[in-house]
């Protein structure tokens, strides 16, 4: 599985973490559409976002265009926290980013914010049904 | 070996004598060092495609600047005169002896030389240089402000800085007529009835003085660019010991990592194993305190005297998060101009340049990561701090040329006497 590689803050996407759409799409919830774009998911949830802008840039604020659909047979998403953290570092982000719900298992971020050069890790928590998913995608930023 | 090379080769042949040192030298002097490329002017080190890169990102300069929209008067000449003006004027505390230039000296870099400031008395902290400051998203070492302005403001109502009360401040600016006049060529109106508001102008005009100290092109930048260019005659006269330490810094040293880009830093906060009691007594929690006072504030991006109304810049204040690791953690300096603003650190801790390098080579894990917080009055919380510092172990030659590096930073037309312009005469 390849890593996202972020050169000069751009995310290439032909090294993209992706898992095939098709197999993504018939295994969520009917109601819930996955618009494309980095998908990752979890014993209970697919995630697929954008960032905003869609180079990420160092030290530079960025949101993200969210969407977690559950799989079939699973509860939908009751509350969602999104944040970052480097691994090799062992420090997260210096800022606490905002969901808003918009909908349809969509979701607006804002206020993330990558200070450092390296590896970070985006974590999506998504609570539902009584349960807690971790879903984490590493991202290079250069 | 004064004839030594090729020509003394020669000459040694044709002479029957063989001074075997002379031939010596001229093979040394052929052979190319092992990593490094001989050009006419210099060496230069064959710097790998990730180094160059990384060397790359450390410019270009000048960066491009657009005034302050916070600041409804940043980059205006008339609120840039009128700052300069208040920025030297000693009649801005409550002795009549201190201005802001008492410890921004313009000739040292615009900070003092001291370890801890002095104004009305001394403080906790070692003066910042302004030197390139309008580049800042944070304000002070513990980012307790969100723009230049609302940082201007402190020190003038601080005891031990400037001494002033804002009711002193409206009446001084109210009643100076000289103050009075270009309050009003500058804001378009005379000083407010409220003298807080008053008080926040003063902030704003010096705001847009101080945006105007910035670094020129430095040695560093010449290289830099000569390599962006691919011209190797031109980067090989950067000096050699400047490049080996520029390659610890972005390589091995890791330095890059926070002292990032054309600023040589990201801007934000670290904890790097200073000590934090304060001589004036407690503890110094830098970040943490600060993020606390910068909500606190009616000064922040997000009151009421943010002159943009759509507070777009508002973002990183609002999302700013306070959290344990930021205890002890204190702003990343820019490292322009670095080797001309000693002592270094929040408090002035580390006298010398080479002793600030001798300290990440040196660096004493036990102070980074053990950091025990009291939420609870009777248990303590161990707060997980980040392990991106590790000892470095340079050799003595190596620490010289991260130096050497640094002093590259300098720009030395920074670093003169400086005093109200010549031209920023009296108000009409």
């Amino acid at each position: 599985m390849k890593r996202d590689v972020v050169r000069r803050g751009v995310m290439n996407d032909a090294l993209a973490f992706m898992f095939s759409a098709g197999f993504a799409v018939s295994a969520v919830a009917q109601t819930c559409e996955l618009p494309g774009g980095r998908e990752i998911e979890s014993a209970r949830y697919v995630v697929a976002y954008r960032t905003k802008p869609e180079s990420v840039r160092i030290g530079q604020h960025f949101a993200m265009d969210l969407v977690i659909c559950p799989k079939v047979g699973e509860a939908a998403p009751e509350n969602v926290r999104v944040d970052g953290f480097m691994p090799e570092h062992n420090h997260g982000m210096n800022y606490k980013a905002v969901v808003k719900p918009a909908g349809g298992g969509r979701y607006e971020v804002f206020g993330l914010m990558f200070h450092m050069p390296g590896k970070w890790d985006f974590i999506f928590e998504v609570r539902g049904g009584g349960k807690t998913d971790r879903i984490t995608h590493s991202v290079i930023l250069k | 070996m004064s004839d030594g090379g090729v020509t003394g080769l020669l000459r040694s042949l044709g002479t029957g004598h063989r001074p075997r040192i002379f031939v010596l030298g001229a093979v040394l002097t052929c052979l190319a060092p092992l990593g490094k490329t001989q050009d006419s002017a210099g060496v230069l080190l064959d710097l790998g495609d990730q180094e160059r890169r990384l060397i790359l990102q450390h410019g270009p300069w000048p960066q491009p600047w657009s005034p302050d929209p916070s600041n409804r008067v940043s980059g205006k000449p008339e609120a840039i005169a009128l700052g300069e003006r208040l920025f030297f004027d000693a009649r801005l505390s409550s002795n009549g002896s201190v201005s802001c230039a008492t410890c921004h000296v313009p000739e040292r870099g615009w900070t003092d030389g001291r370890k801890l400031a002095v104004g009305m008395g001394e403080v906790d902290r070692n003066t910042p240089s302004l030197l390139n400051i309008r580049h800042n998203r944070w304000f002070g070492w513990d980012g307790a402000n969100d723009t230049l302005w609302a940082q201007n403001v402190r020190p003038l109502l601080d005891a031990r800085e400037m001494g002033l009360t804002e009711k002193r401040i409206a009446e001084f600016i109210r009643g100076d007529r000289e103050y009075a006049c270009r309050f009003g060529k500058t804001f378009g109106a005379p000083p407010a009835a409220d003298d807080e508001a008053v008080v926040v102008a003063v902030g704003k005009a010096l705001a847009a003085f101080q945006e105007t100290l910035v670094t020129g092109r430095t040695a560093f930048d010449e290289f830099r660019d000569a390599l962006a260019r691919g011209d190797r005659a031109a980067a090989s006269r950067y000096p050699a010991p400047a490049q080996r330490g520029l390659r610890i810094f972005v390589g091995k040293g890791n330095c890059n990592l926070c002292h990032f880009g054309p600023m040589f830093s990201h801007g934000e906060f670290h904890e790097i194993g200073i000590p934090v009691f304060k001589k004036s007594g407690g503890v110094d929690w830098g970040r943490y305190e600060g993020i606390k006072r910068l909500r606190a504030s009616r000064f922040n991006l997000l009151g009421a005297y943010n002159d943009d109304p759509k507070r777009a810049d508002g973002i990183a204040t609002r999302h700013v998060a306070l959290l344990p690791q930021t205890f002890e953690q204190f702003k990343v300096p820019g490292l322009r101009n670095v080797a001309a603003t000693a002592p270094y650190m929040h408090n002035g801790h580390l006298a010398t340049l080479p002793d600030v390098v001798r300290h990440y080579s040196e660096i004493n894990l036990a102070l980074l990561h053990v950091a025990h917080v009291y939420f609870d009055p009777l248990v303590p919380e161990a707060i997980p701090t980040d392990t991106l510092l590790k000892p470095l172990n340079l050799t003595q030659g190596e620490m010289a040329d991260v130096a050497a590096f640094l002093a590259t930073l300098t720009d030395p037309g920074s670093l003169k006497p400086r005093s109200v312009a010549a031209d920023n005469s009296s108000c009409k």
